[in-house]
């Protein structure tokens, strides 16, 4: 007989139970077709254990499947046609009919549970239907399958029915999938340590099913002594008390090799998240990547750059000039503005790509989650919750999709500590900065330069964040958290592409909006002259708006050694987005032409600046400015993300933080740098 | 109390930063460590979650595992079909 589900309609699912209907003699119970007399055994078990295989080996297309009464779940119940054996008929003189020996089993392949607590629709059903009704009610056998490969797993729910003395027996499966991971089972001693009888099968190739036929004959509808449970109600010793003895029977009956096959990740795994050597891997893997980034990428940034500032440049001039727009404020806008500006920060589109797909390959071999481990463990030393590591990782990246990370946090003040300390971490936007002022001014060693600033990075985060929970967060506690480490694998050529192109074209899209807009408005402030005598468009840089307000500021930071309005005015567009510091450098060096006539690279201008500002100690002076770059507020975008994520009151307080640590800082290397350097 | 369970959470208290870890120094077999931690998720004493490392640096938009309403998808599993497993967090909850 074979029922199938009509699309759209439920079928009912009446569960047919009968008395235990096994008797001794073949003569009675079972016959054709499962009647109301059929003894009805439920097959239940973990997801994935193959429970549903074994349901489709043992009833063929005599099945019918539905929703439970009641209940959203779908249960599929079947005729399983079983046929005993005749030397086991106990009549004396058996004159059975071969026909009569069948004996058809009403077969529910209950919804796939770990337990029977109502954690779920699935678990709460598979309850109702074995605790939830009246005894005489129940299935007259439970087979529950069980995965030999996961076998822990599989032996909660046998410690519970084991509990309830329901008439059960267990199915193994996978014991193929076992024995290639080196481990056996020894059938009895499980089915000693669990208590009921233990058959192997392999429902695909459907071996062991005879077994497990005769097996559920034999021990239909006779109850199993209940197992002893501790006369406790709470809820944790129970369950400890059933690990107890999940753990005693995987002891007793599996046995795998003395020594456990360690894998390749295994053997990789003790040296990079070791306490100590782990950081110091993790540090010695990143420096390489900006050593790599910078080596390989410099020579293709300067092709850019020669592209930009020669044949872009001059061809720009002579198409204006062509045009009649030559000497124009159109020519100031394009040439000196737009090219200049985002032509500098397109230069750097080989490092970012570099450095994505670097960044892609770690990440997609398995990696960085190591360098995670040993994040948080750095975070927890310092008391941070576990799972702040996860937003101040992000913001290595971006700090805007790293404050809004801070919402998988618990707390409300947990999430506006880690948002605070967000900004600490270096940007790849900031990185553009980096490595252009690591390349004026170190030269072959620029990729140390760079690194060295992740490396402060860190501290500072590491530093703020114990003063901050030390001052104000005094009362918070921190949550441990342990991480299941992926294998390694091999990265894939795709998933690198597509995490690389995906993340440059966020670059290109800032260089194209954001900095676009901030070179217009750069230029604007350039344009407009503060003193007399001098026409829109054509004031000297010092004498205009943007000259005169970056002069009011630059005082500040002559402490830092580097008070000259060129350096410091840089640091004011900054705030819009750090990648408009390298664009505003170009258009204001563009624009304002030494004296002499001999413009020379936008490097070595800005090397000649910090000189002089500097007292002669440049070295210190751009250390100084790097790590106030590194620690004042990341960009608009972030303060609005702060603002919508923590508030206005602590995002101004961020603010005032960021400067003041920047400030400090700065002087600080400046002050003992010069001592040196 | 000193069953499995209590050892592993008591491991996960204790700091112990990998599941591999907790197997090493608690000497339980290591499919037992495993259905504990499995268990502890399913009854809510642990919080799992697959990190994505590495945002994009168009931000949240950008990310493959941002939801359709454009919130960050940081722990959420990735809506892009055939995505490799990644990093999976296990954070103890107090109860």
């Amino acid at each position: 007989m074979a029922v199938t589900e009509q699309p759209g309609r439920a079928l009912k699912l009446p569960l047919l139970v009968g008395p235990p209907s096994v008797k001794a003699c073949c003569h009675t119970g079972g016959g054709i077709g499962a009647g109301p007399e059929a003894p009805v055994v439920a097959l239940v078990g973990a997801p994935n254990t193959g429970k549903s295989t074994l349901f489709n080996a043992l009833t063929g297309s005599r099945v019918t499947m539905g929703n439970w009464p009641g209940t959203t779940v779908e249960v599929s119940r079947g005729i399983w046609k079983t046929t005993r054996d005749a030397a086991s008929c106990t009549c004396e003189e058996c004159t059975c009919d071969p026909s009569e020996l069948r004996l058809d089993i009403t077969l529910i392949d209950l919804p796939g549970a770990y337990s029977i607590d109502p954690h779920s629709p699935d678990e709460a059903l598979t309850r109702e239907l074995l605790v939830g009704v009246p005894e005489d009610e129940r299935p007259d056998l439970c087979v529950v399958a069980c995965d030999a490969s996961r076998l822990a797993n599989s032996l909660y729910l046998v410690a519970q029915l084991r509990e309830l003395g329901l008439p059960m027996m267990v199915a193994l499966t996978m014991l193929d999938v076992a024995a290639k991971s080196g481990v056996t089972v020894d059938l009895d001693a499980l089915a000693v340590a669990l208590g009921c009888p233990v058959v192997g099968i392999d429902p695909r190739r459907r071996t062991g099913l005879e077994a497990l036929a005769a097996g559920v004959r034999e021990h239909t509808g006779i109850a199993a002594t209940p197992r002893p449970v501790p006369d406790t109600t709470d809820a944790l010793e129970l369950d400890d008390d059933r690990f107890t003895w999940i753990a005693q029977a995987v002891t007793a009956a599996t046995s795998a090799p003395a020594v456990q096959p360690r894998t390749f990740s295994d053997k990789v795994d003790r040296w990079v998240t070791a306490p100590v050597l782990g950081p110091v891997i993790f540090l010695a893997v990143m420096w390489l990547v900006f050593q790599i980034t910078t080596a390989v990428a410099a020579p293709l940034q300067g092709f850019l750059d020669d592209l930009f500032t020669g044949p872009v440049s001059a061809g720009a001039t002579w198409l204006l000039g062509q045009l009649g727009l030559g000497g124009t404020w159109v020519e100031g806008l394009l040439v000196s503005g737009i090219i200049a500006g985002v032509g500098m920060l397109l230069t750097f589109v080989p490092l970012m790509t570099l450095m994505f797909i670097l960044l892609a390959v770690l990440e997609d071999s398995g990696y960085l989650a190591r360098a995670a481990v040993v994040t948080d463990r750095l975070m927890r030393s310092i008391g941070l919750p576990g799972r702040a590591f996860l937003p101040l990782i992000v913001g290595f990246g971006c700090n805007v999709p790293a404050i809004s990370a801070t919402r998988i946090l618990p707390s409300a003040r947990q999430r506006i500590l880690t948002a605070l300390l967000v900004p600490f971490t270096s940007c790849t936007a900031r990185l553009t900065v980096f490595v252009m002022l690591g390349s004026v001014f170190f030269g072959p060693y620029a990729g140390t330069a760079v690194f060295a600033m992740y490396v402060i990075s860190i501290h500072l985060v590491v530093l703020a964040g114990f003063v901050l929970r030390r001052t104000l967060w005094r009362t918070m506690g921190a949550e441990p958290l342990i991480i299941d480490l992926p294998a390694y694998q091999v990265p894939t050529l795709r998933l690198t592409a597509s995490v690389t192109w995906v993340r440059l074209q966020g670059f290109l899209k800032t260089a194209s909006g954001i900095i676009v807009a901030t070179v217009c408005a750069v230029w604007l402030l350039q344009s407009i002259p503060t003193t007399p005598g001098h026409a829109f468009g054509e004031v000297p840089v010092a004498e205009s708006a943007y000259g005169v307000a970056a002069q009011s500021i630059t005082p500040v930071f002559a402490p830092a050694g580097f008070a000259k309005w060129e350096t410091t005015s840089a640091l004011v567009v900054g705030f819009v987005a750090k990648e408009a510091v390298i664009s505003s450098w170009a258009q204001t060096y563009a624009v304002d032409e030494p004296a002499d006539g001999t413009p020379g690279t936008l490097g070595e201008r800005v090397r000649a600046d910090f000189e002089s500002s500097s007292g002669g100690h440049p070295i210190p002076a751009a250390l100084a400015f790097m790590v106030f770059l590194l620690a004042y507020t990341p960009c608009v975008a972030t303060l609005a993300a702060q603002w919508r994520e923590i508030g206005a009151r602590w995002t101004l307080f961020g603010i005032g933080m960021q400067l003041v640590t920047a400030w400090l800082l700065a002087v600080a290397v400046f002050q003992i740098g010069r001592l040196f350097l | 109390m000193s069953g499995p369970l209590s050892t592993v959470l008591a491991e996960m208290q204790a700091g112990t930063p990998t599941v591999a870890e907790i197997v090493r120094r608690s000497g339980l077999d290591d499919s037992v460590v495993r259905a504990a931690v499995d268990h502890l998720v399913r009854s809510g004493r642990v919080e799992s979650r697959e990190l994505s490392m590495g945002c994009p640096a168009s931000g949240c938009g950008g990310c493959a595992s941002a939801t359709e309403e454009g919130a960050p998808g940081c722990g959420l599993p990735s809506p892009v079909p055939g995505r490799r497993a990644g990093l999976v967090t296990l954070t103890l909850t107090r109860r």
